[in-house]
């Protein structure tokens, strides 16, 4: 058994050489890609954002062609991302406490003691991946639900204000929401928690505030997470009194640093 | 080498390690022996690094765990078992790790091998045995081929034929000269296997030496004597000055061995129906040294 053990490295004088810079990202690579919840997720992003957004266009073609509808027409072309995005906040969150539920955190730590390369590295893996899906996503959805407008003669072109940027702004407001989950499961170690809080803050207190009185309604409905991000994600929104999209996207990206500072703090302090 | 000094690890007002100092040798199996609760687990997660030490310090080979630039590398540990993820396969769980220290991928399939997991490497992990797990975690610890390798209890879950297979591995990593540090709770698992004892209790060092010393020191002996002529025997014994205690038709004399005993009966002319040098079990030297020590005692004790 003994020749089979290795190299008999123990008996070296020298350290072994460092291993790369990249080496916990590859780590983090390969983890995020061996569970199914990363091939689930991603698929159930598509379906949700392209397929939602295909039918609702389909859908409402013909009414918002007559001019029934009363909405603007950009407000469609992305119209899915709004239930998509539950996919970006289930895997950022499962990110980490998938890691506290089984004591994976534990085999992490040991192999890469510098906490702060692990948070840097699952946030890399984690924000490309979801920039790329989110954007692919919204992209198929144009696409699709595009298709249905044109028929109409109402279809927006990539160059029409704000289509383009509210394609890319899906993959960013995708990873964004994925990193500002994946912070508050770090803070709270616990996946369901992680989800109701995150969840919880995007769709029910974000709706909620609106129906606050006054300016105090008016600028908590502007500085909700959820809202502030998620206007960057369409070329015409729903609701005319959220902030413009990279001025929202600037608010929800501070927020997100926010709460991934406090948790990166919690993270490199406490005993793992 | 493992090297502790005055570690302390505190949580609130209780104290789970309270300035523990010892050294793990290379070369030789170390068993870090306790009853639950005794501060096995937390020490050994200070030596990796996970918890923070209150106060105090442990080196692995000079140097903190985390200042190792690749720990797996220098130190491999299997925690317990359930530091998986269900889902992913055993060769995905050891490639990752591989990934983290620069370690060739040639190596996964080598530890698999060697822990007898190759048929089942691409199964997730969820469907594992506890022993299939027991297996991949000691598998990940020697990812790095590591000159100091950290066993929390690895016996756990394991059938008669995995318990034989971790104890001949344990004595074969020594044997090339690594150190290999094995906790556990069963003082007859760590007899059998450690050349040396290191005994806590309450957060505590009770004991560390030898393992054949702390059996000679703490195991305590007496010889059973029967004899047709039960009274005679005892009577010649107390005079030779011998602490003789009669339980029903059986004499325990202690303070001499068998064969001394015997020759003593023989000279006499006196017969002899038994003679036996009986040990109390290590298991009953561990609870009597660490008995003032076990934090949740049943109430019949």
């Amino acid at each position: 058994m003994s020749s089979t053990m290795g190299t008999h490295a123990w008996t070296r004088i020298e350290t072994p050489a460092p291993p790369g810079a990249t080496a916990t990202l590859r780590a983090e690579w390969v983890k995020f890609w061996t569970v199914r919840s990363t091939p689930w997720s991603l698929g159930a992003m598509f379906v949700l954002g392209a397929g939602l957004t295909t039918l609702v266009c389909a859908l409402s073609a013909e009414a918002l062609a007559r001019g029934d509808v009363g909405e603007p027409v950009g407000a469609f072309v992305t119209w899915g991302i709004v239930f998509a995005q539950v996919t970006a906040v289930v895997l950022g969150a499962l990110v980490v406490t998938s890691e506290y539920g089984t004591g994976m955190i534990r085999a992490t730590l040991a192999a890469t003691p510098q906490r702060s390369a692990v948070l840097a590295a699952k946030a890399a893996v984690l924000t490309s991946t979801l920039f790329v899906a989110g954007t692919l996503t919204a992209l198929a959805g144009y696409l699709g639900g595009n298709w249905f407008l044109d028929r109409e003669g109402i279809g927006l072109a990539l160059t029409d204000d704000g289509v383009l940027r509210s394609i890319l702004g899906s993959g960013l407001y995708m990873a964004g929401l994925g990193l500002f989950a994946a912070a508050v499961g770090l803070l709270v170690r616990h996946t369901a928690a992680a989800l109701a809080v995150v969840l919880g803050l995007v769709f029910v207190v974000g709706n909620l505030v609106m129906v606050l009185p006054g300016a105090w309604g008016e600028w908590a409905t502007k500085l909700m997470p959820g809202n502030a991000g998620s206007s960057i994600a369409t070329p015409e929104s729903f609701n005319p009194l959220l902030l413009d999209p990279w001025v929202g996207f600037a608010v929800f990206v501070a927020e997100t640093a926010a709460v991934l500072a406090v948790a990166a703090v919690v993270f490199t302090r406490r005993d793992a | 080498m493992i090297a502790a000094h005055r570690l302390t690890k505190t949580y609130g007002t209780r104290t789970a390690v309270d300035g523990v100092g010892f050294t793990v040798e290379p070369g030789r199996v170390t068993g870090f022996l306790g009853p639950n609760g005794a501060g096995k687990s937390t020490t050994m997660r200070m030596v990796l690094g996970l918890d923070r030490p209150t106060s105090g310090s442990v080196t692995v080979n000079g140097r903190r765990y985390a200042d190792h630039p690749a720990p797996l590398r220098e130190v491999g540990a299997l925690l317990e078992a359930s530091a998986l993820h269900p889902g992913r396969s055993a060769r995905d769980h050891l490639r990752w790790l591989a990934a983290s220290n620069g370690i060739p991928r040639t190596r996964v399939d080598e530890v698999l091998d060697l822990v007898g997991l190759t048929a089942v490497a691409d199964q997730r992990v969820g469907r594992f045995s506890l022993g299939m797990g027991q297996r991949l975690g000691i598998a990940a610890a020697l990812i790095g081929d590591p000159p100091v390798v950290v066993l929390d209890e690895p016996v756990n879950g394991l059938d008669p034929e995995g318990i034989r297979w971790v104890r001949t591995l344990a004595r074969d990593l020594a044997a090339e000269g690594r150190t290999v540090f094995v906790s556990s709770h069963l003082m007859s698992e760590v007899a059998l296997t450690a050349d040396h004892l290191i005994v806590i209790g309450r957060g505590r060092v009770l004991a560390d030496c030898a393992t054949a010393e702390f059996v000679a020191q703490h195991a305590a002996s007496h010889v059973r004597v029967r004899s047709p002529q039960h009274d005679a025997v005892a009577t010649l014994l107390r005079g030779e000055g011998l602490d003789v205690a009669a339980h029903g038709r059986e004499l325990r004399v202690v303070g001499l061995d068998a064969a001394a005993v015997g020759e003593l009966v023989g000279r006499s002319g006196l017969l002899l129906h038994e003679l036996t040098l009986v040990r109390s079990s290590l298991e009953d030297a561990f609870m009597t040294l660490t008995a003032d020590s076990v934090e949740y005692a049943g109430a019949t004790r």
